[in-house]
């Protein structure tokens, strides 16, 4: 069965015994308009319209701290490798963060392999929830071509007013359609409805900055010395909310910490960001990345420029998380529209 | 290995950081295992005039007294850890600063104000040298374990130099902007896991500011939420006066 309805009066059921399965987290409303994924056990508790979470679904893939090696010298080095997981159903995530697990997935399987990411990841069944509409005027999801389902959940929903659409799309989801016995078969005038959703929203995501695609990575070959990095040194107060809420943002730190009995100890990774002070510090006290002009450049480039190189993919996602969290304002949208101006410019030199 | 001789003394401040310490739980038993206590008037009544290998002081340095004091304790301790916002930054006892030495202190201690004589208030490492800092009012008592571990290990603890928005950001708490709440996170040093936001408070700046502020954005930021200059500079020297002495 590749496709399943749920009406939507059985929602509520689902949720209930999707969560009897296995720990299930969803979208849920902290208010002023801010929502987190939290574990959830009743449909209600769901916000099924949301803006982007604050923190993305990224957190359960790299816990934001997370136990690696737990040590004890009382007799000799002794080292024990730890991986920590769990077993977890994440509902309702829109295609800008399941593309950005798909970025996550791609870094930690190039080898050397991550195994307690593989492993956590190996345990995280997914389940999608279609955009049939911009959430906010933040989001650039059409630009770096996460607005449509492109793969990489276990099942996806699509919201088609009296009744949910699902694609079945692996195993895992196949059998959360079995056990939790809410689905029925798709129609044909159903799967017409799906096509005709889609068709609207083909009129309606548009490329949101004036780009093609194809020539962001030669866009920003010609920005490394744009203008808009030194504004951006002006207004970026270095919080690293940007890159903490990114869905792509995986650099991290790795710290020993010992016990009060001064001989166990775990060896423990936490998040990290290119846009703090200490980040790019060294022995010596000299900091590579001082300016937080040249930081901010390296967050976009590390989007836009390196990871096309790298994996043939942007690793921005146009979910809009950094530009709605940035307290100065700075936002994406705003910087790439920059760029392509300056670079007009300077093509227009060239000629002259 | 013999057991470091640690002293625990305080200068102006409520001595809550202390409190702190003997309120910690579990823990402090198994730090009093590690070490020996020779002095700590706030939970014993022994007194040590000799050497020390780690001398923790609360508090600030207000007056002449207070000055040949640290420099006496600083002399005879091989570490000296600074606990608390009145000894890290100054804190609260900064305020006085605001005001002519004099004035405020005739209006404290009335007409015999001059038996009581008095300096601009300062942060102990504004005195005497300091090895380790503890930050916060009170100071977080993981942090606190943590700083304690890297004194006993001899090796260095750096305090956090990035803004508390890292750590409340991580734990997903609405931002206090978007509540229209003036907050000092985005200027003041993490290591405290944005405690107080975390229990629907906003930043007071306890544990002083970033080493690298962006002073010019953190302006643009102040107008575009509208909140007047008058009151983020009220609320930042309530902890942060003593900076401007350097």
């Amino acid at each position: 069965m590749q496709y399943a309805i749920l009406r939507k009066e059985r929602f509520n059921d689902f949720i209930a015994r999707l969560s009897e399965i296995q720990k299930l987290v969803a979208p849920v409303s902290k208010g002023y308009n801010n929502f987190a994924f939290e574990e959830v056990t009743t449909g209600d508790e769901i916000a099924l319209k949301y803006i982007p979470t604050i923190l993305p679904a990224k957190k359960f893939f790299l816990p934001r701290r997370e136990t690696l090696l737990e040590f004890n010298d009382a007799k000799g080095a002794n080292a024990e490798a730890s991986v920590e997981y769990e077993p977890v159903t994440l509902f309702g995530l829109h295609t800008c963060d399941l593309s950005g697990i798909q970025c996550l997935n791609m870094v930690f399987s190039e080898r050397p392999k991550d195994y307690n990411y593989i492993t956590r990841k190996n345990k995280i069944i997914l389940i999608g929830l279609e955009c049939n509409e911009y959430c906010d005027e933040y989001a650039s999801c059409h630009l770096v071509n996460a607005s449509f389902p492109s793969g990489g959940y276990d099942l996806f929903f699509t919201d088609l007013g009296d009744y949910y659409v699902v694609h079945v799309n692996t195993p895992a989801g196949d059998e959360i359609i079995d056990k939790t016995e809410s689905f029925e078969k798709a129609e044909v005038y159903q799967m017409n409805e799906l096509k005709n959703l889609r068709d609207h929203k083909r009129k309606i995501f548009i490329n949101e900055v004036p780009i093609d695609r194809s020539r962001i990575p030669e866009l920003f070959d010609l920005s490394f010395s744009a203008r808009v990095w030194k504004e951006l040194e002006e207004r970026c107060l270095a919080c690293g909310n940007c890159t903490n809420v990114c869905p792509t943002c995986y650099c991290f730190d790795i710290i020993d910490e010992i016990g009060l009995n001064m001989k166990q100890g775990v060896r423990y990774r936490v998040w990290d960001s290119c846009q703090l002070e200490p980040f790019a510090k060294v022995a010596g006290g000299i900091n590579f990345r001082k300016e937080r002009s040249a930081r901010q450049r390296h967050r976009y480039y590390r989007k836009f420029s390196y990871p096309v190189e790298r994996f043939s993919r942007f690793f921005c996602t146009g979910c809009g998380r950094c530009t709605r969290t940035c307290m100065a304002g700075i936002s994406l949208k705003e910087t790439l529209n920059e760029l392509i101006k300056e670079s007009e410019d300077r093509v227009w030199r060239r000629w002259l | 290995m013999k057991k470091p001789r640690v002293a625990f003394f305080d200068f102006a401040c409520c001595e809550g950081c202390q409190l702190q310490v003997a309120n910690m739980g579990e823990a402090v038993l198994d730090i009093i295992g590690l070490i020996d206590v020779v002095e700590w008037r706030e939970v014993m009544s022994e007194k040590w005039n000799g050497k020390l290998d780690v001398a923790i002081v609360e508090g600030s340095i207000t007056d002449p007294h207070a000055v040949e004091r640290i420099k006496q304790i600083r002399k005879r301790s091989k570490i000296v850890v600074a606990l608390g916002s009145c000894a890290t930054i100054g804190g609260v006892n900064g305020m006085k600063n605001n005001y002519v030495l004099d004035e405020i202190r005739q209006y404290v201690y009335g007409n015999s104000y001059q038996f009581f004589p008095t300096e601009a208030t300062k942060a102990v490492h504004q005195v005497v040298k300091v090895d380790y800092f503890v930050n916060g009012c009170p100071v977080y008592i993981p942090e606190l374990v943590a700083v304690l571990k890297a004194v006993l290990h001899g090796i260095p603890y750096d305090v956090p130099d990035y803004p508390v928005c890292v750590e409340c950001k991580l734990n997903e708490n609405v931002c206090m902007y978007d509540r229209k709440v003036a907050c000092l996170g985005p200027v003041t040093r993490a290591g405290c896991n944005s405690w107080c936001i975390n229990n629907g408070n906003i930043c007071y700046g306890c544990r002083g500011m970033v080493s690298n502020p962006n002073e010019k954005g953190a302006q643009d930021v102040i107008a575009k939420y509208n909140i007047s200059m008058d009151l983020i500079v009220n609320k930042m020297n309530m902890y942060n006066k003593c900076r401007e002495i350097g």
